[in-house]
């Protein structure tokens, strides 16, 4: 097939496709897309598979890949379940970043990033994640997007962004959350809820997803973040989505969310994901997240004690009396970090409470021995008793 | 410091950035610290640099030493843009070491790379007590794997300090001999032996 032909028959189809999406959009009769087949390597697709696939023999290597097998198998069974004929071509990679993303390349190379596992409170709400951008996937909108830019004589703009792509997965992040019209975005939505239904996810949970994230970025300082963050820039209005998201839930009510088998996954990573957090410094942020995860949970010390070194770190006003608050919940759950005692420690130092700090530097020793910061918490000590 | 170095590769890009020799010997750092030098470094110059004075011995972005000579409090370890919405580290006079190496882990995790603290001690700098720190990184840019340490002391409500790193794979060895000469040579004016952070 030349270029031409191939490139025609390519739109004809994606049209037909959209077409047949924007129906699903509707609800009735909507079956997911047959797999789809390798591209030709002359044409564009092919193109973009190939860049694909380099980066992702790049993140195969990446040192920010987590490479735990069973937590792998069992995102991929997740994605699988979503995607259902497509799960050979669907191939999960999780990734050490801490912000909340997922996304998936038109090869089929699926990152999802440590921000959005923390920030997930179920099975169902990272299904509602997967399913969106498997959506993205199965509607072929990268293709889409990328002849729409050549046909708008773009073609540079598009290739300066693809020779940015050093990092891995960032064109990645360009495709599933920036490039993406709001069009595209509402279709992604509508199959991902589709897919999360036939896979048995309660669909309810999408909105809980856009919510929350709403809950976190409307915490930050400098206003409405659907006129500042690019990714509502190019999704539809925070509302209008949520909404959607609820009504069409609404029609397909029931479903699991698999939270108790979740938790479990995900506990041993908790600790280092929210470190992360802490490391982020968007104070306001954190503290929505963690005071809805505390609600949640209110028996996690991890949460507490994440929340307590926010605080600690932003050092305002009534912080440290919240600190310390969230600090001895921590302590009495009884298998609180180590740490709770050292971020006591630090705050009675402040408060020039010597005793008080002491005895909670002393803790932490005492159960951290060996901790990276061991002798310079001594040295506090021994500074304290002249 | 992956923001630091790519506005740092831009600037030498664009044409507005040197390298100027900084000789062996004794050298003024703004107005309080001294270093003496065994050997020559580079540093880099160019508009909109700082708080920090950028040097290297091998070229960015392969290694990079940052000294801070006498950061006020409230001030920001890093450059800031104003017109920027991300997050800022701002450096204050009541910090414990283990607030402001914490400072650095959120200044070097900017671009999502990966720290690990290794350790925290006391340790003398600047002619007084104050603390120094190893730690590893993964930077997010390029995958590679650095090492790094600091020293740094508090004087008069003033930061003071260095932090060095490189990859792990022979550029750290080979400085951090030089780094650590570097350090017990710093001299904080108006700080006496027996003064603390």
């Amino acid at each position: 097939m030349n270029r031409r032909r191939f490139l025609a028959c390519a739109s004809c189809a994606s049209l037909l496709q959209v077409a047949s999406l924007a129906q699903a959009a509707s609800g009735d009769g909507w079956q997911v897309p047959a797999r789809i087949p390798r591209p030709d390597t002359a044409s564009d697709e092919g193109g973009l598979w190939a860049l694909m696939d380099r980066e992702e023999q790049k993140l195969r290597r990446s040192p920010f890949r987590i490479q735990d097998q069973q937590l792998q198998s069992y995102l991929q069974d997740i994605a699988c379940r979503l995607g259902g004929e497509h799960c050979p071509d669907t191939r999960v990679y999780l990734v050490h970043t801490p912000l909340f993303n997922a996304n998936m390349a038109p090869n089929g190379m699926m990152q999802i990033w440590s921000g959005l596992m923390l920030r997930a409170d179920n099975e169902a709400q990272l299904a509602a994640v997967l399913g969106h951008e498997i959506g993205h996937y199965v509607a072929r909108h990268s293709v889409e997007r990328l002849r729409d830019i050549k046909s708008r004589s773009a073609v540079g703009q598009f290739m300066v962004l693809f020779g940015l792509v050093g990092a891995v997965g960032r064109f990645a992040t360009f495709a599933g959350s920036f490039a993406y019209s709001r069009y595209h975005e509402r279709i992604a939505d509508r199959i991902g809820l589709e897919l999360m239904s036939k896979a048995g996810y309660d669909p309810a949970e999408a909105a809980t997803v856009w919510e929350n994230l709403l809950m976190e970025l409307r915490a930050k300082p400098g206003g409405d973040p659907t006129k500042s963050n690019p990714l509502f820039a190019t999704h539809p209005p925070a509302e209008e989505r949520r909404e959607t998201l609820m009504r069409l839930a609404e029609t397909q009510p029931g479903g699991v969310t698999n939270e108790v088998t979740w938790q479990q996954k995900v506990a041993p990573y908790r600790r280092e994901w929210l470190a992360d957090e802490v490391r982020r410094g968007q104070h306001e942020e954190s503290i929505a997240l963690l005071t809805r995860k505390i609600m949640r949970s209110p028996q996690v010390s991890d949460y507490l004690f994440t929340r307590a070194e926010v605080y600690r770190s932003r050092a305002k006003n009534a912080d440290f009396d919240d600190a310390i608050r969230d600090y001895q919940a921590a302590s009495a759950t009884g298998n609180e970090p180590s740490e709770t005692h050292r971020g006591l420690g630090l705050i009675y130092r402040a408060r020039k409470q010597i005793a008080e700090a002491r005895a909670s530097f002393e803790r932490y020793l005492e159960l951290a021995p060996e901790a990276p910061d061991a002798l310079m918490i001594k040295s506090y000590v021994e500074e304290m008793k002249t | 410091m992956k923001i630091l170095i790519a506005t740092v590769l831009v600037i030498i890009l664009a044409g507005c950035a040197s390298a100027v020799k900084v000789s062996s010997g004794e050298n003024t750092l703004g107005d309080r610290l001294t270093v003496t030098l065994e050997g020559p470094w580079n540093q880099i110059k160019a508009p909109g640099l700082g708080p920090a004075q950028i040097w290297t011995m091998e070229g960015m972005p392969i290694d990079q030493l940052l000294i801070y000579t006498g950061l006020k409090d409230g001030e920001a370890i890093h450059a800031t843009n104003s017109s920027s919405k991300s997050k800022t580290f701002n450096f204050r006079a009541s910090m414990e070491p283990d607030e402001i190496v914490s400072l650095f882990e959120g200044m070097l995790t900017r671009d999502s790379s990966t720290y690990k603290l290794v350790k925290l001690e006391p340790a003398g700098f600047g002619g007084g007590k104050g603390f120094r720190f190893e730690y590893s990184l993964v930077r997010k840019i390029d995958n590679v794997k650095l090492s790094g340490v600091g020293y740094g002391a508090i004087s008069q409500g003033e930061l003071f300090a260095i932090v060095y790193q490189a990859p792990q794979l022979t550029f750290f060895s080979r400085h951090k001999r030089r780094i650590e000469q570097l350090a017990v040579s710093a001299r904080i004016k108006g700080v006496s032996q027996k003064q603390g952070t």
